[in-house]
């Protein structure tokens, strides 16, 4: 139901600023698994979702503005009606309970989209949750309700607020509105199966990446190599004709996609992989494309590669061997339910950052800045600057 | 120039002490130069350059001026267009032209490492032999460099579909006032924490000084299409970018020219535009070969039903060159025609743009000086070129007025007083119409977050809630600062 609840989350905002009490900022819940819960000593929940509702959306515009707390499968309803959709195809998960039961068909809202800045399979080629922000309102930590950037694609007045939201994590304020780009759909799409060794399948999206092709998302998994193609018709049709891949059975494609991106796929259930010693750690690698693939120290199963090979999958539980990997390569890893890792001296910038939007650290983000514990996961930033040279 | 304060000479000897002697510019001739940037009515004159090669070296003058507290002025090839490079009284003007090299091209992964002194053409041509190349054009893309692209936000014509250079920089080396280095991304997608990556884009200066960047490659598009339209009637081009964008067709570039900018370019450049055209679109595709040419009918299409009454379709580059060279060549020609003009920034949701045309007319007329308006019609970002001459007294701070009631307009419909040139000096004062106390105090928390000694590009960028209460609250008086001619194109 569409309201508008501002008036509510600035005076929530407001006594918690007077009193000091802690705030922590809740969606849907659905992206709940990904950082561990905020440690709560005093105060309270600041529930989002009753702030819901599309402000304005005009197709030709190619931008909605939607209150924060609007469920995300009422955007894409919306957006798909126009035949358009979010470029960033950010992941729709399922909200975990605090047993640990999957808990509804809640996907999350807007507001969680930015706040979490996790982007979709089409990430490379399509952008990042962070670029298709134009504009957002928000309460800061004083509880004043400020605005920046707007509607339009340029906008270069004052320091970019908006954009500095996605991957936030409720940091610096609660998200009120948010004007979000949008793209058409595409005209035609299809997927491509190649069956290929990690290594060759590898070299086939590096070299791919380097021509005009209407690439929308990659996969490789267990020795198969999926490629969505998706855009103009003649484009697809083209595409397909040059590549000459097996063609995924239609409507399979799309459950394909959407099960990788919401990671319903098999490869991310942890309870279906019960090893003697536990289940194992999902993680999450952010790796130059042409990076070195993992050696034998991890076994094929456990790895799934995606965006061309810039994003790595990997189930696996020695902490030393994963960091050691991902340093070597000059990427960053992220245990999923754990702490991101912040290289300390970016943390203190963060951290003053933070301050600036809410100067008496009322809002309780699951994303810790000050921590240090992981500040040996980046790579040394001598190394990495050798490397360049 | 010499050093004028006790200070002054103190930094100066410091510098003096820590640089090599070909690294530091004080004679009168060679400061010159560097008194002005793009927006070349502003000036100051530097009493003192520092030109670093190293990185080691910007880390050196930072401390020198942090230890000293005087302001550091970040340059890079200074074409910008709002004084964002103009010098301080009592600062170093910090070039960072010498550190203009390319570091790495890798076309595995798509990225280049450069120095911030690269030239933004210059990505470009190293990354042809690859079949590669860097996507933001603003138009002063032969000149301007890397770093200030970073610092502005730079745009161009093809951001519809490419993106501005937030979307392209991948990551930065990044030197803060306190004397840190931090590396911020590189050729990854994502990075752990907050995005002060995007935070930097578009700072102008003021919260770091970038010593290296990353940008992201992109395969040089296997075909291009370019298409000219002729419209009796504004609105009716308006109507067609609408329709285009509506019907899910994302064009490269897409730029409307009204009648006098198409006059003035025509007779500048004879790109056989049609003289008695109210509006014109150019609209460049650019992709795949297999989907170029079905797009393009479509786009045709649209422009007949739209009642475009002359449609020229280009496929061949030299005729591409010369449809496209009448828009590139809009300001130098618009300058023939008056002697002097100022370029407006703004940018409107792209429905407004008859109303907010209307507005312009009517304000032309209310204050006698004729406007040609050169339109980003893919993204909303308006210029409107003002006319006028600087010779006949008062009429430089009557233009400055219209113009800031121009971008009155463009913030009233919903858009933004800068789309891609930047606040500077020059916008400050609008700035106090499109943003709140709150916000503009927002602004400058994130700048002490960042710059705690204040010493990075003072003055820049945020008016001050006094300058904004001086003005009158929320309404703008203009012709404060001297308005100039844009020797730029």
């Amino acid at each position: 139901m569409a309201a508008d609840l501002s008036a509510q989350m600035i005076s929530s905002v407001k006594d918690a600023y007077a009193s000091g009490q802690s705030l922590v900022i809740s969606g849907q819940g659905s992206k709940g698994a990904w950082l561990p819960d905020p440690e709560m000593s005093a105060g309270g929940t600041l529930d989002v979702t009753g702030h819901s509702g599309i402000q304005a959306y005009q197709p030709e515009e190619l931008v909605i503005t939607a209150r924060a707390g609007t469920s995300l499968e009422e955007i894409n309803a919306v957006l798909a009606a126009e035949g358009q959709m979010l470029a960033c195809d950010p992941p729709r998960f399922q909200p975990t309970q605090t047993d640990g039961v999957v808990g509804d068909n809640a996907s999350g809202t807007l507001g969680g989209v930015v706040a979490t800045g996790l982007s979709g399979p089409g990430r490379p080629w399509s952008g990042a949750v962070r670029d298709a922000i134009l504009g957002v309102e928000l309460v800061n930590g004083k509880g004043e309700y400020l605005k920046f950037g707007g509607q339009v694609m340029k906008n270069v007045a004052g320091y970019d607020v908006s954009r500095l939201q996605a991957g936030a994590w409720g940091n610096l304020g609660v998200l009120a509105s948010i004007s979000i780009r949008v793209h058409p759909t595409w005209q035609d799409q299809c997927t491509l199966i190649f069956q290929l060794s990690a290594e060759q399948a590898q070299q086939k999206c590096l070299l791919l990446a380097q021509q005009n092709l209407p690439l929308q998302g990659t996969c490789w998994h267990d020795g198969v190599l999926s490629l969505r193609l998706g855009g103009h018709a003649s484009g697809v049709a083209g595409a397909k004709l040059a590549l000459s891949g097996e063609v995924m059975q239609g409507g399979t494609d799309l459950e394909f996609w959407a099960n990788l991106r919401d990671h319903k796929a098999d490869f991310f259930q942890q309870e279906l992989f019960p090893q003697t010693l536990g289940i194992k750690k999902i993680w999450r690698l952010v790796v130059p494309s042409a990076a070195p693939l993992p050696g034998n120290w991890l076994s094929a199963d456990d790895l799934l590669i995606e965006w061309g090979g810039g994003l790595r999958w990997l189930r696996h539980d020695d902490d030393a061997a994963v960091v050691a990997y991902v340093k070597s390569v000059g990427g960053w890893c992220w245990a999923k339910g754990e702490q991101m890792p912040i290289d300390v001296v970016q943390a203190r910038y963060m951290n003053e950052l933070k301050r600036a939007f809410d100067p008496k650290n009322i809002f309780l983000s699951p994303m810790v800045l000050n921590q240090s514990l992981h500040s040996n996961q980046q790579p040394n930033l001598q190394e990495r600057q050798q490397h360049a040279d | 120039m010499n050093p004028i304060t006790k200070n002054h000479t103190a930094v100066l000897q410091h510098l003096q002490r820590t640089l090599p002697a070909e690294c530091l510019i004080t004679d009168g001739a060679g400061l010159r130069p560097y008194e002005t940037d793009g927006l070349t009515a502003i000036r100051e004159m530097p009493w003192v350059v520092v030109l670093p090669e190293t990185e080691a070296q910007v880390v050196d003058v930072m401390a020198i001026c942090r230890q000293h507290g005087v302001p550091v002025i970040p340059r890079g090839a200074g074409t910008g267009l709002s004084g964002g490079a103009r010098p301080h009284k009592d600062g170093v003007v910090l070039g960072l032209s010498k550190m203009n090299k390319i570091l790495s091209i890798d076309p595995d992964n798509r990225v280049a490492q450069v120095q911030p002194g690269v030239r933004n053409l210059a990505i470009s041509n190293a990354a042809k032999p690859h079949g590669l190349y860097y996507a933001p054009d603003p138009s002063s893309q032969i000149a301007c460099s890397i770093g200030g692209n970073v610092a502005e936000n730079a745009g161009g014509v093809h951001c519809l579909k490419y993106g501005l250079t937030v979307h392209n920089v991948l990551g930065v080396r990044v030197l803060t006032s306190d004397g840190d280095v931090m590396e911020i991304g590189g050729a990854l997608y994502d990075n752990p924490g907050l995005d002060m990556l995007a935070l930097l884009c578009g700072s102008e200066g003021m919260l770091g000084i970038v010593t290296q960047v990353t940008v992201a490659l992109l395969p040089e598009p296997e075909k291009k299409s370019v298409i000219l339209a002729g419209f009796k009637q504004v609105t009716d081009a308006g109507n067609a970018v609408a329709s285009i964008i509506g019907a899910g067709i994302i064009p490269a570039g897409m730029e409307m020219m009204d009648k006098l900018a198409v006059q003035a370019a025509e007779q500048f450049a004879h790109a056989g535009y049609p003289l008695d055209a109210a509006a014109i679109l150019i609209i460049e595709l650019d992709g795949a070969e297999a989907e170029l040419s079905a797009v393009t009918a479509q786009v045709i299409d649209h422009l007949n039903a739209s009642g475009a009454y002359q449609i020229d379709q280009a496929d061949d580059a030299e005729t591409q060159a010369r449809l496209w060279k009448g828009r590139k060549s809009a300001f130098p020609a618009v300058g023939r025609l008056s002697p002097d003009y100022i370029c407006m920034d703004g940018t409107i949701p792209r429905h407004q743009l008859a109303h907010v045309l209307t507005q312009i007319d009517e304000l032309s007329e209310r204050f006698g000086l004729a406007v040609a308006n050169v339109f980003h019609a893919a993204d909303g970002n308006l210029h409107p070129l003002i006319l006028f001459d600087a010779n006949v007294p008062g009429q430089t701070d009557h233009a400055m007025a219209m113009g800031g009631e121009i971008l009155q307009c463009c913030v009233a419909a919903g858009g933004t007083v800068t789309g891609e040139h930047g606040i500077g000096v020059e916008k400050l004062d609008t700035m106090c119409v499109q943003f709140t106390s709150d916000e503009l105090d927002q602004f400058f928390r994130i700048k002490d977050a960042m710059d705690p000694s204040g010493v990075l590009n003072p003055g820049k960028g945020i008016p001050t809630l006094t300058r904004c209460g001086e003005l009158g609250g929320m309404h703008v008086h203009k012709g404060r600062l001297p308005f100039p001619e844009l020797e730029r194109f």
